[in-house]
Protein backbone atom coordinates (compact mmCIF):
# COMPACT_ATOMS: atom_id res chain seq x y z
CA UNK A 1 0.00 0.00 0.00
CA UNK A 2 2.80 2.37 0.91
CA UNK A 3 5.12 1.10 -1.81
CA UNK A 4 4.72 4.15 -4.11
CA UNK A 5 5.57 6.41 -1.16
CA UNK A 6 8.63 4.32 -0.22
CA UNK A 7 9.74 4.20 -3.84
CA UNK A 8 9.38 7.98 -4.14
CA UNK A 9 11.32 8.55 -0.89
CA UNK A 10 14.07 6.18 -1.97
CA UNK A 11 14.41 8.05 -5.28
CA UNK A 12 14.89 11.49 -3.68
CA UNK A 13 18.37 12.90 -4.03
CA UNK A 14 18.92 12.94 -0.24
CA UNK A 15 18.05 9.27 0.09
CA UNK A 16 20.31 8.36 -2.82
CA UNK A 17 23.12 10.48 -1.34
CA UNK A 18 22.75 8.70 2.03
CA UNK A 19 22.97 5.28 0.39
CA UNK A 20 25.39 5.80 -2.46
CA UNK A 21 27.66 8.73 -1.71
CA UNK A 22 31.28 7.64 -1.30
CA UNK A 23 31.67 10.44 1.27
CA UNK A 24 32.53 9.51 4.83
CA UNK A 25 30.07 12.20 5.91
CA UNK A 26 26.97 10.58 4.47
CA UNK A 27 25.85 7.28 6.00
CA UNK A 28 28.94 6.42 8.13
CA UNK A 29 29.26 9.67 10.10
CA UNK A 30 25.49 10.10 10.47
CA UNK A 31 25.40 6.58 11.92
CA UNK A 32 28.21 7.55 14.32
CA UNK A 33 26.29 10.69 15.36
CA UNK A 34 23.25 8.48 16.06
CA UNK A 35 25.40 6.45 18.47
CA UNK A 36 26.85 9.54 20.20
CA UNK A 37 23.27 10.80 20.66
CA UNK A 38 22.37 7.40 22.12
CA UNK A 39 25.27 7.68 24.55
CA UNK A 40 24.19 11.17 25.66
CA UNK A 41 20.44 10.58 25.94
CA UNK A 42 20.27 7.00 27.21
CA UNK A 43 23.64 7.22 28.98
CA UNK A 44 22.90 10.29 31.09
CA UNK A 45 19.39 8.94 31.72
CA UNK A 46 21.00 5.72 33.03
CA UNK A 47 23.20 7.79 35.38
CA UNK A 48 20.03 9.54 36.60
CA UNK A 49 18.28 6.17 37.06
CA UNK A 50 21.22 4.90 39.12
CA UNK A 51 20.98 8.00 41.33
CA UNK A 52 17.22 7.37 41.71
CA UNK A 53 17.97 3.79 42.74
CA UNK A 54 20.08 5.14 45.60
CA UNK A 55 23.63 5.08 44.24
CA UNK A 56 25.61 8.28 44.95
CA UNK A 57 22.62 9.16 47.14
CA UNK A 58 24.13 12.34 48.53
CA UNK A 59 24.39 13.94 45.11
CA UNK A 60 21.52 16.46 45.13
CA UNK A 61 19.04 15.44 42.44
CA UNK A 62 18.35 19.09 41.75
CA UNK A 63 21.87 19.30 40.32
CA UNK A 64 20.93 16.82 37.60
CA UNK A 65 18.92 19.65 36.03
CA UNK A 66 22.22 20.98 34.71
CA UNK A 67 22.52 17.84 32.60
CA UNK A 68 19.17 18.49 30.96
CA UNK A 69 20.68 20.38 27.96
CA UNK A 70 22.90 17.38 27.23
CA UNK A 71 19.92 15.02 27.33
CA UNK A 72 18.11 17.34 24.91
CA UNK A 73 21.18 17.53 22.69
CA UNK A 74 21.28 13.72 22.58
CA UNK A 75 17.56 13.54 21.80
CA UNK A 76 17.73 16.05 18.93
CA UNK A 77 20.91 14.56 17.48
CA UNK A 78 19.07 11.26 17.34
CA UNK A 79 15.78 12.59 15.98
CA UNK A 80 17.67 14.26 13.13
CA UNK A 81 20.21 11.49 12.44
CA UNK A 82 17.43 8.90 12.85
CA UNK A 83 15.30 10.66 10.21
CA UNK A 84 18.29 10.77 7.86
CA UNK A 85 18.96 7.04 8.37
CA UNK A 86 15.25 6.36 7.84
CA UNK A 87 15.30 8.36 4.62
CA UNK A 88 18.09 6.08 3.34
CA UNK A 89 16.14 2.84 3.83
CA UNK A 90 12.45 3.65 4.54
CA UNK A 91 11.10 0.31 3.29
CA UNK A 92 13.62 -1.64 5.32
CA UNK A 93 12.66 0.06 8.61
CA UNK A 94 8.98 0.83 8.19
CA UNK A 95 7.98 -2.71 7.14
CA UNK A 96 9.77 -4.21 10.15
CA UNK A 97 7.69 -4.60 13.37
CA UNK A 98 10.91 -4.37 15.43
CA UNK A 99 11.23 -0.72 14.32
CA UNK A 100 7.89 0.12 15.94
CA UNK A 101 8.88 -1.77 19.11
CA UNK A 102 12.01 0.39 19.24
CA UNK A 103 10.00 3.61 18.81
CA UNK A 104 7.44 2.53 21.46
CA UNK A 105 10.20 1.73 23.99
CA UNK A 106 11.85 5.12 23.37
CA UNK A 107 8.45 6.85 23.80
CA UNK A 108 7.87 5.10 27.16
CA UNK A 109 11.43 5.92 28.32
CA UNK A 110 10.90 9.60 27.44
CA UNK A 111 7.52 9.67 29.23
CA UNK A 112 9.20 8.25 32.33
CA UNK A 113 11.92 10.90 32.06
CA UNK A 114 9.26 13.62 31.83
CA UNK A 115 7.31 12.34 34.82
CA UNK A 116 10.52 12.07 36.88
CA UNK A 117 11.40 15.63 35.93
CA UNK A 118 8.00 16.81 37.19
CA UNK A 119 8.82 15.32 40.60
CA UNK A 120 12.22 17.01 40.49
CA UNK A 121 12.77 19.41 43.42
CA UNK A 122 13.47 22.91 42.06
CA UNK A 123 16.37 23.29 44.50
CA UNK A 124 17.98 21.53 47.41
CA UNK A 125 15.73 23.21 49.99
CA UNK A 126 12.56 21.81 48.42
CA UNK A 127 11.03 18.77 50.13
CA UNK A 128 12.69 15.60 49.01
CA UNK A 129 9.82 14.23 46.94
CA UNK A 130 12.24 11.97 45.18
CA UNK A 131 12.93 10.04 48.36
CA UNK A 132 9.52 8.43 47.86
CA UNK A 133 9.66 4.74 47.24
CA UNK A 134 7.59 5.08 44.04
CA UNK A 135 10.60 6.51 42.27
CA UNK A 136 12.56 3.25 42.20
CA UNK A 137 10.17 1.27 39.97
CA UNK A 138 10.27 4.21 37.55
CA UNK A 139 14.06 4.05 37.47
CA UNK A 140 14.00 0.30 36.81
CA UNK A 141 11.35 0.71 34.09
CA UNK A 142 13.51 3.40 32.48
CA UNK A 143 16.58 1.12 32.46
CA UNK A 144 14.56 -1.74 30.96
CA UNK A 145 13.10 0.52 28.25
CA UNK A 146 16.50 1.87 27.19
CA UNK A 147 18.09 -1.59 27.14
CA UNK A 148 15.12 -2.81 25.09
CA UNK A 149 15.27 0.13 22.67
CA UNK A 150 19.02 -0.43 22.14
CA UNK A 151 18.49 -4.16 21.54
CA UNK A 152 15.61 -3.52 19.13
CA UNK A 153 17.75 -0.97 17.29
CA UNK A 154 20.60 -3.46 16.91
CA UNK A 155 18.23 -6.21 15.71
CA UNK A 156 16.89 -3.91 12.96
CA UNK A 157 19.98 -4.84 10.97
CA UNK A 158 19.07 -8.55 11.14
CA UNK A 159 15.28 -8.78 11.14
CA UNK A 160 14.21 -6.72 8.13
CA UNK A 161 11.71 -8.32 5.81
CA UNK A 162 11.72 -6.12 2.74
CA UNK A 163 14.36 -4.15 0.96
CA UNK A 164 13.62 -2.30 -2.29
CA UNK A 165 17.13 -0.90 -2.72
CA UNK A 166 20.59 -2.41 -2.72
CA UNK A 167 22.17 -2.24 0.73
CA UNK A 168 25.58 -3.63 -0.09
CA UNK A 169 28.36 -1.33 1.09
CA UNK A 170 29.30 1.31 -1.47
CA UNK A 171 32.95 1.18 -2.57
CA UNK A 172 34.50 4.20 -0.96
CA UNK A 173 37.84 5.65 -2.09
CA UNK A 174 39.14 5.69 1.50
CA UNK A 175 38.45 2.01 2.01
CA UNK A 176 41.59 -0.08 2.48
CA UNK B 1 54.04 -5.21 12.41
CA UNK B 2 52.90 -7.59 9.67
CA UNK B 3 54.40 -10.54 11.51
CA UNK B 4 52.74 -9.48 14.72
CA UNK B 5 49.37 -9.15 12.98
CA UNK B 6 49.65 -12.66 11.55
CA UNK B 7 50.61 -14.05 14.96
CA UNK B 8 47.74 -12.15 16.63
CA UNK B 9 45.28 -13.28 14.00
CA UNK B 10 46.27 -16.92 14.52
CA UNK B 11 46.07 -16.67 18.30
CA UNK B 12 42.60 -15.09 18.16
CA UNK B 13 41.30 -17.52 15.56
CA UNK B 14 42.20 -20.47 17.77
CA UNK B 15 39.44 -19.57 20.25
CA UNK B 16 37.04 -21.98 18.58
CA UNK B 17 34.53 -22.33 21.44
CA UNK B 18 33.76 -18.61 21.41
CA UNK B 19 33.58 -18.60 17.60
CA UNK B 20 31.21 -21.58 17.57
CA UNK B 21 28.93 -19.82 20.04
CA UNK B 22 29.06 -16.52 18.13
CA UNK B 23 28.12 -18.27 14.88
CA UNK B 24 25.01 -19.82 16.44
CA UNK B 25 21.61 -18.30 15.67
CA UNK B 26 21.16 -14.73 16.97
CA UNK B 27 24.32 -14.86 19.12
CA UNK B 28 26.12 -12.15 17.15
CA UNK B 29 23.26 -9.60 17.26
CA UNK B 30 22.63 -10.41 20.94
CA UNK B 31 26.27 -9.78 21.87
CA UNK B 32 26.19 -6.59 19.75
CA UNK B 33 23.19 -5.40 21.77
CA UNK B 34 25.10 -6.08 24.99
CA UNK B 35 28.07 -4.15 23.55
CA UNK B 36 25.80 -1.13 22.93
CA UNK B 37 24.24 -1.40 26.41
CA UNK B 38 27.78 -1.44 27.86
CA UNK B 39 28.57 1.63 25.73
CA UNK B 40 25.58 3.45 27.23
CA UNK B 41 26.61 2.58 30.79
CA UNK B 42 30.25 3.55 30.22
CA UNK B 43 29.68 6.70 28.18
CA UNK B 44 26.75 8.02 30.27
CA UNK B 45 28.52 7.83 33.62
CA UNK B 46 31.83 9.07 32.13
CA UNK B 47 30.10 12.10 30.57
CA UNK B 48 28.54 13.07 33.92
CA UNK B 49 31.91 12.64 35.66
CA UNK B 50 33.86 14.58 33.00
CA UNK B 51 31.32 17.41 33.02
CA UNK B 52 31.87 17.74 36.79
CA UNK B 53 35.63 17.97 36.21
CA UNK B 54 34.97 20.59 33.54
CA UNK B 55 32.98 22.66 36.04
CA UNK B 56 29.37 21.99 35.06
CA UNK B 57 28.05 20.29 38.23
CA UNK B 58 30.13 22.38 40.61
CA UNK B 59 27.77 21.94 43.55
CA UNK B 60 28.15 18.16 43.49
CA UNK B 61 30.81 16.71 45.79
CA UNK B 62 33.53 14.90 43.81
CA UNK B 63 33.81 12.18 46.45
CA UNK B 64 30.07 11.50 46.25
CA UNK B 65 29.85 11.55 42.45
CA UNK B 66 32.75 9.11 42.37
CA UNK B 67 30.31 6.42 43.53
CA UNK B 68 29.03 6.32 39.93
CA UNK B 69 32.49 5.45 38.58
CA UNK B 70 32.18 1.68 39.31
CA UNK B 71 29.33 1.63 36.77
CA UNK B 72 31.66 3.06 34.14
CA UNK B 73 34.13 0.29 35.01
CA UNK B 74 31.31 -2.25 34.70
CA UNK B 75 30.43 -0.84 31.27
CA UNK B 76 34.07 -1.12 30.24
CA UNK B 77 34.33 -4.74 31.42
CA UNK B 78 31.11 -5.63 29.55
CA UNK B 79 32.48 -4.06 26.38
CA UNK B 80 36.00 -5.47 26.63
CA UNK B 81 34.44 -8.93 27.02
CA UNK B 82 31.80 -8.63 24.28
CA UNK B 83 34.32 -6.88 22.01
CA UNK B 84 36.82 -9.73 22.45
CA UNK B 85 34.11 -12.16 21.39
CA UNK B 86 33.73 -10.40 18.01
CA UNK B 87 37.49 -10.34 17.67
CA UNK B 88 37.89 -14.06 18.38
CA UNK B 89 35.17 -14.95 15.87
CA UNK B 90 36.25 -12.82 12.89
CA UNK B 91 39.85 -11.74 13.70
CA UNK B 92 40.70 -10.79 10.11
CA UNK B 93 37.83 -8.26 10.12
CA UNK B 94 39.50 -6.35 12.95
CA UNK B 95 43.25 -6.95 13.02
CA UNK B 96 43.67 -5.33 9.57
CA UNK B 97 40.92 -2.75 10.01
CA UNK B 98 42.23 0.85 10.39
CA UNK B 99 39.01 1.98 12.12
CA UNK B 100 39.50 -0.76 14.72
CA UNK B 101 43.20 0.12 15.13
CA UNK B 102 42.33 3.78 15.79
CA UNK B 103 39.57 2.72 18.18
CA UNK B 104 42.05 0.70 20.27
CA UNK B 105 44.56 3.57 20.18
CA UNK B 106 41.91 5.96 21.57
CA UNK B 107 40.92 3.42 24.27
CA UNK B 108 44.61 3.22 25.22
CA UNK B 109 44.95 7.02 25.41
CA UNK B 110 41.80 7.18 27.57
CA UNK B 111 43.31 4.46 29.77
CA UNK B 112 46.62 6.30 30.24
CA UNK B 113 44.65 9.50 30.91
CA UNK B 114 42.64 7.88 33.70
CA UNK B 115 45.72 6.22 35.24
CA UNK B 116 47.63 9.50 35.32
CA UNK B 117 44.53 11.19 36.74
CA UNK B 118 44.32 8.75 39.67
CA UNK B 119 48.09 8.77 40.23
CA UNK B 120 48.37 12.56 40.37
CA UNK B 121 45.38 14.79 41.14
CA UNK B 122 42.60 12.50 42.34
CA UNK B 123 43.58 12.29 46.03
CA UNK B 124 43.59 16.08 46.45
CA UNK B 125 40.51 16.44 44.27
CA UNK B 126 38.47 14.16 46.56
CA UNK B 127 38.85 16.71 49.33
CA UNK B 128 37.49 19.51 47.16
CA UNK B 129 34.39 21.00 48.80
CA UNK B 130 31.13 21.09 46.83
CA UNK B 131 30.81 24.38 44.98
CA UNK B 132 34.52 24.68 44.23
CA UNK B 133 35.61 24.43 40.64
CA UNK B 134 38.37 21.98 39.73
CA UNK B 135 41.72 23.55 38.71
CA UNK B 136 42.56 23.92 35.04
CA UNK B 137 44.96 20.94 35.01
CA UNK B 138 42.07 18.72 36.12
CA UNK B 139 39.84 20.07 33.35
CA UNK B 140 42.40 18.82 30.87
CA UNK B 141 41.84 15.25 32.13
CA UNK B 142 38.07 15.67 31.73
CA UNK B 143 38.37 17.10 28.22
CA UNK B 144 40.83 14.38 27.11
CA UNK B 145 38.53 11.65 28.38
CA UNK B 146 35.45 13.13 26.69
CA UNK B 147 37.21 13.54 23.33
CA UNK B 148 38.71 10.03 23.48
CA UNK B 149 35.41 8.27 24.23
CA UNK B 150 33.55 10.19 21.52
CA UNK B 151 36.34 9.15 19.15
CA UNK B 152 36.02 5.54 20.30
CA UNK B 153 32.31 5.57 19.39
CA UNK B 154 32.98 7.12 15.97
CA UNK B 155 35.78 4.65 15.15
CA UNK B 156 33.67 1.76 16.45
CA UNK B 157 30.86 2.63 14.06
CA UNK B 158 33.28 3.07 11.16
CA UNK B 159 34.61 -0.51 11.57
CA UNK B 160 31.86 -1.85 9.26
CA UNK B 161 32.89 0.51 6.47
CA UNK B 162 36.58 -0.40 6.66
CA UNK B 163 36.19 -4.17 6.75
CA UNK B 164 38.71 -6.02 4.60
CA UNK B 165 37.11 -8.54 2.26
CA UNK B 166 36.55 -12.06 3.52
CA UNK B 167 39.70 -14.08 3.20
CA UNK B 168 40.87 -17.65 3.79
CA UNK B 169 42.57 -17.15 7.12
CA UNK B 170 43.09 -20.85 7.75
CA UNK B 171 45.55 -21.47 4.90
CA UNK B 172 48.96 -19.81 5.33
CA UNK B 173 49.55 -18.87 1.69
CA UNK B 174 46.01 -17.77 0.95
CA UNK B 175 46.13 -15.84 4.21
CA UNK B 176 49.22 -13.86 3.17
CA UNK B 177 47.81 -13.03 -0.23
CA UNK B 178 44.17 -12.42 0.62
CA UNK B 179 44.01 -11.10 4.17
CA UNK B 180 46.65 -8.39 4.18
CA UNK B 181 45.09 -5.28 2.60
CA UNK B 182 48.04 -3.88 0.59
CA UNK B 183 48.41 -7.22 -1.19
CA UNK B 184 44.77 -8.16 -1.57
CA UNK B 185 43.10 -4.88 -2.50
CA UNK B 186 44.94 -4.33 -5.78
Amino acid sequence: MFDPFFAWLESTSFSVWMRESPSLFSFPIILAVHTIGLGLLAGINVALDLRMLGFAARVPLAEFRRLWPFLWLGLWLNVLSGLALLAAYPTKALTNPVFYIKLALIAVALLILRSVRRLWPPDETAPAILQRRSIKPLAIASLVCWAGAITAGRFLAYTYIRLMVDSRPVPRPWMP
Amino acid sequence: MGGFQIWLHRKLASATIVAAFMRSDWAWPAVESIHFIGLTLLFGTIVVWDLRLLGLLKRVSIAELHRLVPFAVLGFVINATSGSMFLMTEPNQYVYNPAFQFKLLLVAIAGVNVLVFYATVFRRLRLLAPGVEAPRSVKLFGATSLICWIGVIVCGRLITFYRPGLCRAGEPLAFLVECIPPLSSR
